[in-house]
C-alpha cells in the first residue's frame, strides 16, 4: 500500500504504557529498526529544588523524601549526610547500621519492581505477577517496619528516626528468609526462560567504552564491566564494615541489568542479616536536633539506580541557600542513545526500561 | 421449511449470529477467569466481556482527523460479517452440517483470514504510525500462518480424499462424516504433526500471547486498534469473540468430530470446545512471553511449517 511510507516517526510517551513515568521519544523508524532518537524531557518538572531554599533544614529531610517514591529512601539519607559533613556531626554506630537497614530494603523492593517490569514489557504477564508477589515480601517489611510501604520515613538529620525492637527483628529475619530462596528462583527463571533470554540477550548493548564515555552509574555500569559502586569507593553509612559484593557482568546487554538487579536484591539481603547480626546498642539519633552552620557539602550514596550525589550549601538562614542533586538517571539516561541505536520497535520499550528510569528524581 | 430459511438461520441464530456471539463472549470470559487463576489472580467476572460491550455501546467512536473516515469505520464490520458466516461454516458432529450452498473448506480459509484483513485496513485506515507498524507485522505474521495452516488442510483433505475413493475433498461435512465412521484424526498417528502445526495456528490467528505481536500493548500500544473506541471498538472484541468460536470449532471439526447426536453430542462439543479454549488458548497465554515479529516468522517457517508437511507428505507417499 502506497499509504504506509518506509520511514517514519512515532512518538513514544510522554504517556505511554510501557513507561511509568512521562519521558518523550521522538523515533524515527525505517520499517522495524530505529534510525534516529530524540529524547526530550521536562514534563514533572515541579520546581522541588527551588522549593527547598524556602524550607527549613528539617522540613526538606521530608520534602525530599517526596522527589520520587522508588527512590524515596536514598534522597533524605545523602540531603542528611551533606548537613552532617557542615556539621561536623558524627552520627552513632547503631544510626550508620540502621540506615544501611532502610536502604537496603528499598533497593530489594526497587529492584525486583524494575526486574518485574522487565517480563511485563516482554509479555510474559504471569513472570511479572509472581514477581510483583515476592516483592510484596520486601512491601510488608517497610510497612512492618517503617510504618508505610514506600516513604520509610528514616532519616533525620544526626541519625535515624526508627528503631528495631525484639518484634520487628523477628519479622525482619523472617521475611528475609523467606525472600532469599524466592529470589534464588526468579534468577534461575531469568537465566534459563526461554521468553526472556530471547528478547534480552544481546538487546540494547552498551560497551564499557561507550559506558565510560556517558559516565554511566549503577546496575547500568556495572552491567557493562565497569565495577564502580559508592558504597565500595567511598563507603558511607556502615558499608566499610559490611560484607559487600559488587558485582559485574561485562555483556552490557538488557539481560546483564536485570541479572545486576537481582544480585544485588539478593547482596542486600546478606547486607541486612550482617547488619541485624552486628547492631551495637546504643542512641539512633542525636540528642538534640543540631544547627547546620553556614557551609557548602558534597555528599553521594549508591541508590538503587546508581550513584545520588547532593550538593548543600547553607548561610545563617535556617533555610539552605542552594540545593542541588544529581541523580543517576541523569547519567544513565544520554547512554540510551548508543542502546537504541538500530533497535527494534518491539525492544524500545524493554531497553528504556533496563536503565531503570527515574524520571521524577530526574526532573524534579 | 424452505432451505433458504434455513440457510438463513445458520447464519443468524444457530450456529451462527446469536449463539456464536454468546458463546464466544462466554469463552472470552472463561478464558479471562483460567487465566487469571493460573497467574494467581482473581480475574474479573465471566460476563465481563459483555460488560465491556455494553460499556462501549454507550461511549461515542472517535474518528481521528487523520483516518479516512469510510474505510475505518467500516473495517470492524467487515471482520464480524466475516466471522458471522464463517461460525455458520463450521459443521458440529451429531448437531449441524452446514448447507453445501454456504460454501466449503476454502472458502472458511478465505473468510478466516478477513479479520486479519480487516485489522490491517484499520491499522492503515487510522492514520497513527502505531497502525502502520501494526500492519505491516500483522502481514508478516499472516505470511507466516497461513502456509501452515494451508497445507494442515491439505493434508486433512487429501486423508480424507484418499479414504473416500477421491484424490481430495475440501468439504468439511464429508471430513466430518467421514470421521464419525472410521474414528477421528486425533487418534491417526499420520496427522499427529497436523494435529501439532494446527496448536501452533491458535494463538497466531487469535492474536494471544506469544504471537499478540501486531497488538503488542507495550510495544505498539495496541497497534490498530489504537485509534479505536466506542462501538467500532465493540465491534472488533466481537470479531474476536467469534473468531475464537470460529476456529475452535474448526479443530475439533477437522481432528476430533465424533460425538452422538442431538442434545449429548451438542454437550460433547461444548465440552471439547471449552477443552480446547483452556489448553490451547489460555495455557498457553500464561505460560510463555511475546516474540519478536522477526522471531516468530522464522519460528513459523521452521517448526508448524515442518510439521504440517510432514504429515502432509505421509498422507501423499502413503
Amino acid at each position: 500500500m502506497s499509504t504506509v511510507p518506509e520511514t517514519y516517526t512515532i512518538p513514544v510517551g510522554p504517556l505511554h504504557v510501557a513507561l511509568e513515568e512521562p519521558m518523550y521519544f521522538r523515533i524515527d523508524v525505517h520499517g522495524e529498526t530505529v534510525t534516529h532518537v530524540d529524547i526530550n524531557a521536562g514534563h514533572v518538572h515541579r520546581g522541588i529544588e527551588y522549593l527547598t531554599t524556602k524550607r527549613t533544614m528539617l522540613q526538606n529531610v521530608v520534602l525530599t523524601e517526596r522527589i520520587c517514591s522508588l527512590c524515596s529512601n536514598s534522597h533524605p539519607e545523602t540531603f542528611a549526610m551533606a548537613a552532617e559533613q557542615i556539621a561536623g556531626i558524627a552520627i552513632p554506630e547503631r544510626a550508620a547500621m540502621l540506615r544501611v537497614v532502610a536502604a537496603e530494603v528499598k533497593r530489594i523492593a526497587s529492584n525486583l519492581f524494575n526486574v518485574a517490569l522487565l517480563a511485563h514489557l516482554v509479555g510474559y504477564e504471569t513472570l511479572f505477577m509472581h514477581v510483583m508477589q515476592v516483592r510484596e515480601i520486601a512491601q510488608d517489611i517497610k510497612e512492618t517496619v517503617f510504618g508505610n510501604r514506600m516513604d520509610l520515613g528514616a532519616i533525620c538529620i544526626g541519625g535515624v528516626r526508627y528503631d528495631l525492637d525484639e518484634e520487628t527483628t523477628g519479622f525482619l529475619v523472617a521475611a528475609l528468609d523467606r525472600l532469599v530462596p524466592e529470589i534464588e528462583a526468579i534468577v534461575a527463571t531469568y537465566r534459563t526462560n526461554g521468553s526472556i533470554l530471547g528478547r534480552t540477550r544481546d538487546v540494547g548493548v552498551l560497551t564499557r567504552e561507550q559506558g565510560l564515555a556517558c559516565g554511566v552509574v549503577g546496575p547500568v555500569a556495572r552491567a557493562s564491566g565497569i565495577a564502580y559502586d559508592v558504597r565500595a569507593v567511598a563507603p558511607y553509612a556502615a558499608y566499610d564494615r559490611l560484607p559487600l559484593e559488587v558485582h559485574v557482568l561485562t555483556d552490557g546487554d538488557v539481560w546483564s541489568r536485570a541479572m545486576i538487579r537481582l544480585a544485588e536484591a539478593l547482596t542486600a539481603i546478606d547486607l541486612i542479616r550482617a547488619c541485624l547480626r552486628d547492631l551495637p546498642d546504643g542512641p539512633t539519633r542525636l540528642a538534640e536536633t543540631p544547627d547546620i552552620p553556614p557551609g557548602r557539602a558534597i555528599a553521594k550514596s549508591e541508590a538503587p539506580r546508581g550513584e545520588l550525589i547532593y550538593y548543600l550549601k547553607t548561610n545563617d538562614n535556617p533555610q539552605p541557600e542552594r540545593v542541588k542533586w544529581r541523580v543517576p538517571t541523569f547519567m544513565n539516561w544520554d547512554a540510551l542513545r548508543f542502546m537504541l541505536a538500530d533497535a527494534k520497535i518491539a525492544d524500545i520499550a524493554i531497553i528504556v526500561n533496563s536503565i531503570d528510569p527515574c524520571v521524577s528524581c530526574t526532573e524534579r | 421449511m424452505p432451505t433458504e430459511l434455513v440457510v438463513l438461520v445458520s447464519v443468524l441464530v444457530f450456529p451462527g449470529g446469536l449463539f456464536a456471539f454468546a458463546l464466544g463472549l462466554a469463552l472470552k470470559g472463561v478464558d479471562r477467569r483460567v487465566a487469571a487463576r493460573l497467574q494467581g489472580r482473581v480475574g474479573p467476572p465471566l460476563l465481563q466481556p459483555a460488560f465491556d460491550l455494553v460499556k462501549l455501546g454507550f461511549k461515542r467512536t472517535m474518528v481521528p482527523d487523520t483516518a479516512v473516515p469510510g474505510v475505518f469505520l467500516a473495517a470492524p464490520l467487515i471482520g464480524v460479517v466475516a466471522m458471522a458466516l464463517a461460525v455458520a461454516l463450521v459443521p458440529i458432529a451429531g448437531v449441524y452440517m452446514p448447507d453445501p450452498r454456504l460454501g466449503n473448506l476454502l472458502v472458511l480459509l478465505y473468510l478466516l483470514s478477513v479479520p486479519g484483513i480487516a485489522l490491517m485496513i484499520a491499522g492503515s485506515a487510522s492514520g497513527s504510525p502505531f497502525g502502520a507498524v501494526g500492519f505491516s507485522r500483522e502481514m508478516a505474521l499472516m505470511l507466516a500462518y497461513e502456509a501452515t495452516i494451508v497445507l494442515v488442510v491439505a493434508a486433512v483433505g487429501l486423508r480424507t480424499g484418499h479414504a473416500e475413493g477421491q484424490v481430495v475433498t475440501f468439504s468439511l461435512a464429508e471430513i466430518v462424516r467421514h470421521q464419525q465412521e472410521h474414528g477421528a484424526y486425533l487418534l491417526d498417528p499420520v496427522m499427529w504433526p497436523a494435529v501439532a502445526a494446527f496448536l501452533f495456528f491458535y494463538p497466531a490467528n487469535l492474536g494471544i500471547v506469544p504471537f499478540d505481536i501486531p497488538e503488542a500493548e507495550t510495544e505498539i500500544l495496541e497497534g490498530p486498534l489504537l485509534e479505536y473506541s466506542g462501538p467500532a471498538l465493540a465491534l472488533f472484541k466481537v470479531m474476536s469473540a467469534l473468531k475464537t468460536v470460529v476456529v475452535l470449532s474448526l479443530g475439533i471439526a477437522l481432528f476430533c468430530p465424533v460425538a452422538p447426536d442431538g442434545i449429548a453430542g451438542f454437550a460433547v462439543w461444548l465440552a471439547m470446545m471449552l477443552g480446547l479454549l483452556v489448553v490451547g488458548i489460555s495455557a498457553v497465554r500464561v505460560s510463555i512471553g511475546r516474540m519478536r515479529i522477526d522471531q516468530a516468522f522464522s519460528f513459523f517457517l521452521k517448526w508448524p511449517l515442518l510439521l504440517a508437511a510432514a504429515s502432509l507428505t505421509v498422507v501423499v507417499v502413503v
